[in-house]
């Protein structure tokens, strides 16, 4: 039995001449929770759905828990929440997730009753009103995204696939799937996300995986990456208004090669070759009242801007080509 | 397998369990029946004006047979209001028809019927009037005139006046009979050409009703997003598949409800209806000797001898033709559903299927003319319109062995062709937002589908 629960080799997709996704190979242990980062049209959605034999790809190889991914019954093992969403609008809650629980092989006994348990978690069911025998096109946006995050996890799956999950759901909602997401792991489940919100990522991922153009980045864990990325970045902050005294230091490209100025506060990246201990002279010098100096662990967000830049977040090719 | 019995499942119960369908199912036989004997309860069946004898007859022959003609028109259709004869000199018929004219104009009577000396001697007679487009009437009118010269004549060879008055009562019904290679086969004709007149029709209907169930069945997983997930958990070759076969046995469970409700309905309801529509049925029948089922509409004729049997194999076919038929147009209007993003564009993008179903019915007038004909033959044997004319011809002629399975071969063919380019087309479209493609993205589609 594979320790991974993805294994992603060499793969490539093309569609006429638009690379979508170019030789990405990535290993995703099992029991962990993993985020697929990169702009819009980087490929997330296209590497995604080819995890779930949606599409197949050129060339490369695609292992699921140490077997070929078009294994029959394997999808059976994967829960998948897309990022374009929705529901048979006329059915019946609790008959359209008997049908996706069915399609997934659960039987209808065992699906009926996870149905009352999950509605009754979500509060979809509750002494006034159960929900699960409206239609679907009854329920607010807010409940139709709670039926649809059931559907994704009715049959218990081993790895869970979430595309962009965080897009489009209300603050109350997004809570839920955070707390959701944590009890997964800790349930010992595999799950991997896309997403392009670096902070989400930052706060709930194992370890990462940054693809922009079709092409994988980096990848690795995130405290890894982070570390890897360390010693380049300088946080500081300034007592008054100061502002204009230091800004010839931090404009000095020999020194700074990039500013993220959020006004008295400010994310220096050092230069090639430069020292922070130089930055930190130059800048005392200048008379400004230091409040802050501090040598940082990038966040992903800034990792991500540095290694992907301005140039991966171009073309806003979206991944359903 | 398993999957696909779980989305037949789905679109098979969804679809029996909606209102529309239980409406239409229940409703349907009702609205047959009503097609059916509505001619006999909006008057007789053979479409006559019921002030047809409410004409100037204009004699100019010199003989009398106008006289003759007036009294036949009157007791022909004693309801309508009496004809008017004018008897004038040869030279004057033109004033006199000029006269009748400006009286049909001011809607003084209905027409007018011109005797001259060339329908003496057999030849013609005029009629004008606001009827005068209406075959039916006109052929009824040149009937009785005819009779009443032939009546002349007979007279003026001498034969007694009595026994030409009986003579020129004769009145003839076809009673038809259809021989087929095991002998007579029961059910007359037009029993039989109302019966593949309505079986062609009805595999038309449901081919276009649940040939456009699935495609906006197609198109609302494609616009609500949900075949992103379903897609996930099966192929989407098991989805189409199991979508087909879903909707397909709505539509035959549908047909069977229809059929036994309607055989319900003709032995309880269809005796009522007919019963009383009679004296209308008879009156047009009036002079005919009794025991006989003079002029007795078609619809009615049908329901009274009972359908005609249809043998086993003609079953066979006509169940072959019509899943065969519903396959080859349903995969292509899943291709349509899942090759468009909205409402607007599917009416458009469905056109071409559309026009490929409706060149079937548009021939099924000429072709139950002419049924032996070069039309008939081939719209009969052409893949698109065989499940559908094919049952219309094999009803009015015998249709040889081997037109009939070329027929089913050639659609069998053409079903395996569309489900393949439908698949991949569906295959690709389904998750493909956006414009709709082109006809050259569509060829590019079918060739790269996995």
């Amino acid at each position: 039995m594979s320790d991974l629960a993805i294994d992603i080799r060499n793969v490539v997709k093309r569609y006429g001449d638009h690379l979508a996704v170019g030789d990405l190979t990535l290993a995703v242990p099992r029991g962990t929770v993993y985020g697929l980062l990169g702009p819009n049209g980087a490929g997330k959605t296209t590497t995604i759905r080819m995890l779930l034999n949606i599409i197949v790809p050129d060339s490369g190889t695609i292992t699921l828990f140490g077997a070929s991914h078009r294994a029959p019954g394997i999808t059976d093992r994967i829960g998948y929440l897309p990022e374009e969403r929705g529901l048979y609008k006329k059915m019946q809650v609790r008959r359209v997730l008997r049908f996706l629980a069915e399609l997934k092989g659960v039987s209808p006994r065992v699906a009926d009753q996870r149905i009352d348990e999950w509605l009754e978690r979500l509060e979809l069911r509750t002494p006034e009103r159960d929900w699960g025998l409206a239609k679907v096109d009854e329920l607010s946006r807010g409940m139709q995204q709670k039926v649809q995050f059931i559907g994704t996890l009715l049959h218990e799956p081993d790895l869970v696939i979430l595309d962009e999950p965080f897009s489009g759901l209300d603050p109350i909602n997004a809570q839920a799937l955070k707390d959701a997401i944590v009890e997964l792991k800790s349930r010992g489940k595999t799950v991997i996300f896309s997403t392009h919100l670096m902070d989400n990522a930052e706060r709930l991922c194992d370890s990462v995986c940054i693809i922009a153009r079709g092409r994988k980045v980096l990848d690795g864990g995130v405290a890894e990456v982070r570390r890897a990325h360390s010693g380049r970045m300088i946080a500081l902050a300034l007592e008054g208004d100061d502002a204009s005294r230091i800004a010839p230091v931090i404009g000095d490209r020999a020194l700074v090669r990039r500013v993220d100025d959020h006004n008295r506060y400010y994310e220096l990246e050092l230069a090639d070759g430069a020292e922070a201990q130089e930055v930190l002279r130059r800048v005392v010098a200048t008379g400004a009242a230091v409040q802050r100096f501090e040598l940082v662990l990038p966040s992903l967000h800034q990792i991500f801007l540095e290694r992907v830049g301005a140039r991966g977040v171009e073309e806003g090719v979206t991944g359903h080509g | 397998m398993g999957k696909l019995v779980v989305v037949f499942k789905r679109e098979y119960l969804e679809r029996v369990r909606s209102k529309w369908f239980i409406i239409g199912t229940v409703l349907g036989p009702v609205f047959f029946l009503l097609v059916a004997v509505s001619p006999r309860l909006f008057g007789d069946n053979e479409v006559r004006s019921k002030e047809l004898a409410h004409v100037d007859v204009i004699d100019g022959t010199g003989t009398g047979l106008g006289a003759r003609v007036t009294a036949a028109l009157h007791e022909t259709y004693p309801l309508s209001r009496a004809p008017n004869l004018r008897v004038v000199r040869p030279e004057l018929v033109p004033a006199e028809e000029e006269r009748s004219t400006l009286r049909v104009q001011h809607a003084d009577v209905l027409g007018y019927l011109v005797l001259d000396s060339a329908t003496v001697a057999g030849e013609s007679m005029g009629y004008a009037g606001r009827n005068a487009n209406a075959s039916g009437d006109v052929e009824a009118l040149r009937g009785i005139v005819r009779q009443q010269v032939l009546a002349e004549q007979l007279g003026r060879e001498g034969i007694d006046a009595s026994k030409v008055a009986a003579f020129s009562k004769v009145r003839l019904v076809a009673h038809t009979q259809k021989i087929g290679d095991a002998g007579p086969e029961r059910g007359t004709g037009i029993a039989l050409l109302l019966l593949g007149w309505a079986v062609a029709l009805l595999l038309y209907m449901m081919i276009v009703i649940y040939g456009q169930t699935i495609m906006r069945g197609v198109m609302e997983e494609k616009t609500t997003r949900v075949a992103e997930v379903v897609v996930s958990s099966v192929s989407t070759d098991t989805l189409l598949a199991g979508k087909i076969v879903g909707v397909g046995l709505v539509a035959i469970t549908q047909v069977m409800t229809w059929i036994v409700l309607t055989i319900l309905a003709m032995y309880y309801g269809a005796p009522l209806l007919i019963g009383r529509a009679g004296p209308g049925l008879v009156g047009s029948g009036g002079g005919a000797p009794s025991g006989m089922p003079a002029a007795a509409g078609a619809g009615a004729e049908a329901l009274a001898a009972g359908l005609p049997v249809i043998p086993l194999w003609a079953m066979i076919v006509l169940l072959l033709c019509f899943v065969l038929g519903f396959i080859f147009y349903a995969s292509l209007f899943a291709a349509v559903g899942a090759m468009v993003n909205s409402q607007e564009d599917v009416q458009q993008a469905a056109t071409p299927v559309m026009l490929l179903l409706v060149s079937s019915v548009i021939f099924m007038g000429p072709i139950i003319a002419n049924p032996e004909g070069t039309l008939a033959r081939t719209m009969s044997l052409l893949p698109t319109s065989a499940p559908i004319l094919m049952p219309l011809r094999m009803a009015l002629v015998r249709v040889p062995w081997y037109e009939l399975v070329g027929a089913m071969l050639g659609v069998l063919v053409s079903c395996v062709i569309s489900i393949w380019l439908s698949a991949r087309i569906y295959r690709v479209g389904l998750l493909m937002y956006g414009k709709r493609p082109t006809v050259r993205e569509l060829v590019r589609w079918v060739r790269e589908a996995r």
